[in-house]
C-alpha cells in the first residue's frame, strides 16, 4: 500500500480540493441563487447573476481551501456547503412554481 | 497551511502567480495588442492607399453606394467603414450569397483608393492585427474548446493571485511611496508591488470581464441544467438584446443617396463623427440603413445609432433595448475589457495599463527567482532543474515573446507576397522563434542570456521602421510629410520599444556586469559576484571593453 506521509501529498489533495470542490461550490451556488432569485427576477436574470457571482464564490472557496487547518477540513467542509447548498436548490425548486 | 491566513495567502500567491505566469504574460501582450488590431492591420496591408481622412464623408458614402451597387447587388447587408482617425482608409465589405452546403457566404472586404474609386487590388495575405490579437483567448494550434477552458483556468488563477495579493500584502498602500533601489530583491518586490497596485482596479476587472466572455461555457453545467436549449435561445436575447429584427419585403426598392442621409445625421447629432454604415437589403423596398459612430458610452447609449429607411431616407424611430441589470453589469465589464468606447487619449491609457497588467506578472516572475537566488547558488551542484527552468522561460518569454512579435511584423514584410497560406505561415513564425527562444536561455548562463536576448530585441524593433523603408512605399520618409498618423505611428512605437528594450540591455550591462567587475565590491569578492551574475569572468571583461 502506497503511504502518503510525504507533506506534498496534503499539498497536491488541497489543491484537488480547492480546484474541483471550489468549482462544485461555483456551480451549486448558481444553482441556488437562481432558484432564490427565480421568483422575483425571472429564471434568466436569476440565472444570470447566480452565474456571475460563481467566480468569485469560486475564488473565495479556493483561497480558503488554503487557508484551512487541514486538507481533510477543506475537503470536509466543501462538501458539506456543496451539500448544503444543492439541498436548499432542491426544496426552493419544490417552492417554486 | 502555515497557521497564519496571510501567510497561507501569500504562499497561495507565490504558487498561483508561478503556474500560469508565463501564460498571463502572453495573454496580456496579445491582448494589449488588440487595443490597435485595426492599426496594426492596415500596417500590415502595405498595399493599402495612404490615409483619405481629408475628404468628405458625404463624396466618400456616394462613392461606396456607386462601388457597391456594382459589385454587391446580391449581398444582403454592406457595410462601410468610413477613414477615421484609426484606420485611414474606406473599407467596404459584404457577403456573398452561401453557395450550396454553406452556412454563410464567403466574406468580402475591399479597401477602396479614394483617387480613383476602384479597389485597390492584390493586398497580401495576412493574418494582421486580428490574428494577434485573438490569440489571447483563441491561443493556436488547438481547438477553439480547449483553448477557451485553459484560458479560463489561467484567467481564474489570475483572479485568485489579485485577490490573496491584496490580501497578503496589506501595507500596500503605504509601501507604494517607497521605491529602495538597488538593492536586488527589495527593488524587484517594489517594482512588483507598484505596477500591481497603480493599476489594481484594472488588473480585477480585465480579468473578471475576461471569464465574463465565455460565462455559459465555463458555467456549463448550470447553464444546461436550468435551461433548455429553447430557453438558451431566450437567455441571450435577455442579456444582450438585439434591436429589432427586420424583413424584407422581397419588392424591388431603390436606395436613396447616403449622402443625403448623411447631411440629416450630421445635423442629428451636431458633430461630424460618422465612423459606420450598414446596409440591410439594399435592394429592397423595405431597406434599412444604421448610422453609427464610435461608442460614446461604456454600456449602451441608443444615440450611438440612426436608423433610416433606404428608400424614403427618412429616420426611423426604433423602441430602445429593454435591458436587464444583470446584463448591463455584464455588458459594462465586457465593453470595458474590449475599450471600443476609447477615444485615442483613453486607448492610450489602455495600452498604459496594459503593458503594466504585462510587467506585473513578469516582475512576480523575475522575484520568484531573486528570492531563491542566494540560496541556490550556494548548492554544490548548481541550481536545481525546477530554479533553472523558472529563469529561462522568464527570460524566453518577457524578452523572447516580444522578439517573436517583432518577427511575425518582420515575417509580414519578407515573406514572399504570392506565398501559399501566407497568413498562417506568419503566425507559424512568432512561434517558432518564440520556441527557440525559450529554449535558448538553457544553453547560456542567465544573465548573459538576459543581455542578448535585449540586445536582439532592441534589435529588432529599431529596424522595424527600416525594414518597412526597404520592403515598401508606405515608410515613415511618406508617411510623415503626408501626415498619415496610423502608419507613421506604427513605424514610431516599432521604434520606441526597440528604444526602451536598447536602455534595457544598456541597464543590465552596467548594473550587473560592471558591477560585479569591480574591485572591492560591497559584499562579496569579484569571482563570487560575477559568479552570481552567471558570468565567467573572461565574457564579463569583454563585454566592459
Amino acid at each position: 500500500m502506497v503511504k502518503f506521509t510525504n507533506p506534498r501529498w496534503w499539498v497536491f489533495s488541497r489543491i484537488m480540493a480547492a480546484t474541483l470542490g471550489g468549482y462544485a461550490l461555483a456551480t451549486s451556488s448558481s444553482l441556488f441563487f437562481s432558484q432564490l432569485l427565480l421568483q422575483s427576477l425571472g429564471i434568466y436574470q436569476a440565472l444570470h447573476i447566480g452565474m456571475l457571482l460563481s467566480f468569485l464564490i469560486y475564488a473565495c472557496a479556493a483561497m480558503w481551501a488554503f487557508s484551512t487547518s487541514t486538507a481533510k477540513r477543506a475537503w470536509l467542509l466543501l462538501l458539506q456547503f456543496n451539500l448544503v447548498l444543492i439541498t436548499l436548490s432542491g426544496l426552493l425548486m419544490q417552492v417554486n412554481p | 497551511m502555515k497557521g497564519d491566513f496571510r501567510q497561507s495567502m501569500k504562499w497561495l500567491h507565490t504558487w498561483v502567480g508561478l503556474v500560469v505566469g508565463w501564460v498571463l504574460v502572453f495573454m496580456f501582450i496579445t491582448g494589449t495588442s488588440g487595443y490597435f488590431k485595426k492599426e496594426i492591420t492596415r500596417w500590415m496591408e502595405p498595399e493599402r492607399p495612404l490615409a483619405s481622412t481629408h475628404l468628405d464623408k458625404g463624396e466618400l458614402l456616394a462613392m461606396s453606394q456607386r462601388y457597391l451597387a456594382q459589385h454587391a447587388t446580391d449581398a444582403k447587408r454592406w457595410q462601410i467603414q468610413l477613414p477615421n482617425s484609426r484606420d485611414g482608409n474606406l473599407t467596404l465589405k459584404w457577403r456573398k450569397p452561401p453557395k450550396k452546403g454553406e452556412r454563410r457566404g464567403k466574406r468580402i472586404t475591399k479597401i477602396i483608393n479614394t483617387d480613383t474609386g476602384l479597389a485597390t487590388e492584390n493586398i497580401r495575405a495576412t493574418g494582421g492585427g486580428s490574428a494577434l490579437y485573438s490569440l489571447h483567448y483563441r491561443l493556436h494550434y488547438m481547438p477553439r474548446i480547449v483553448a477557451y477552458w485553459i484560458v479560463g483556468f489561467c484567467t481564474m488563477l489570475m483572479l485568485i493571485a489579485v485577490i490573496t495579493g491584496v490580501i497578503f500584502y496589506k501595507k500596500i498602500f503605504s509601501d507604494f511611496f517607497t521605491y529602495r533601489a538597488k538593492k536586488g530583491l527589495i527593488g524587484w518586490l517594489d517594482i512588483h508591488s507598484v505596477l500591481s497596485v497603480i493599476a489594481i482596479p484594472f488588473h480585477f476587472m480585465i480579468t473578471y470581464s475576461g471569464l465574463l466572455f465565455f460565462l455559459a461555457t465555463y458555467m456549463a453545467l448550470s447553464f444546461n441544467l436550468s435551461l433548455n436549449s429553447d430557453q438558451q435561445g431566450e437567455y441571450y436575447d435577455q442579456v444582450f438584446p438585439n434591436n429589432i429584427v427586420h424583413e424584407k419585403s422581397n419588392v424591388l426598392g431603390r436606395l436613396a443617396p447616403l449622402s443625403d442621409m448623411y447631411i440629416v445625421s450630421k445635423q442629428h447629432w451636431k458633430k461630424d463623427t460618422l465612423t459606420n454604415v450598414t446596409v440591410n437589403f439594399p435592394m429592397d423596398s423595405n431597406s434599412r440603413v444604421k448610422f453609427s459612430r464610435w461608442e460614446t458610452d461604456i454600456t449602451y447609449n441608443p444615440e450611438d445609432q440612426l436608423v433610416f429607411a433606404g428608400v424614403s431616407g427618412k429616420i426611423i424611430e426604433i423602441p430602445t433595448r429593454k435591458v436587464t441589470v444583470p446584463g448591463q453589469i455584464n455588458d459594462g465589464f465586457i465593453s470595458l475589457h474590449e475599450g471600443k468606447f476609447a477615444t485615442p487619449i483613453v486607448r492610450g491609457l489602455y495600452l498604459f495599463v496594459g503593458l503594466l497588467g504585462a510587467g506585473m506578472v513578469a516582475s512576480g516572475l523575475i522575484l520568484w527567482t531573486t528570492k531563491r537566488k542566494p540560496k541556490q547558488l550556494k548548492k554544490t551542484k548548481g541550481p536545481d532543474f525546477g530554479y533553472r527552468l523558472v529563469e529561462q522561460l522568464n527570460i524566453g518569454t518577457i524578452v523572447g515573446l516580444p522578439i517573436a512579435i517583432a518577427l511575425y511584423f518582420w515575417a509580414n514584410r519578407l515573406l514572399p507576397v504570392g506565398m501559399e497560406n501566407r497568413a498562417a505561415w506568419e503566425i507559424n513564425c512568432l512561434f517558432i522563434s518564440w520556441a527557440v527562444l525559450l529554449i535558448y536561455p538553457a544553453f547560456r548562463p542567465a544573465i548573459t542570456a538576459w543581455y542578448e536576448q535585449l540586445k536582439i530585441s532592441a534589435f529588432v524593433f529599431c529596424f522595424i521602421p527600416l525594414l518597412n523603408f526597404i520592403t515598401t512605399d508606405k515608410h515613415l520618409g511618406i508617411t510623415l510629410p503626408r501626415s498619415d498618423w496610423n502608419l507613421a505611428g506604427f513605424d514610431l512605437t516599432m521604434l520606441a520599444i526597440g528604444l526602451a528594450f536598447s536602455f534595457a540591455a544598456y541597464k543590465v550591462k552596467k548594473h550587473v556586469i560592471v558591477k560585479a567587475l569591480k574591485p572591492n565590491g560591497d559584499t562579496y569578492k569579484t569571482d563570487e559576484n560575477l559568479a552570481i551574475a552567471g558570468f565567467s569572468s573572461s565574457t564579463a571583461k569583454k563585454e566592459s571593453n
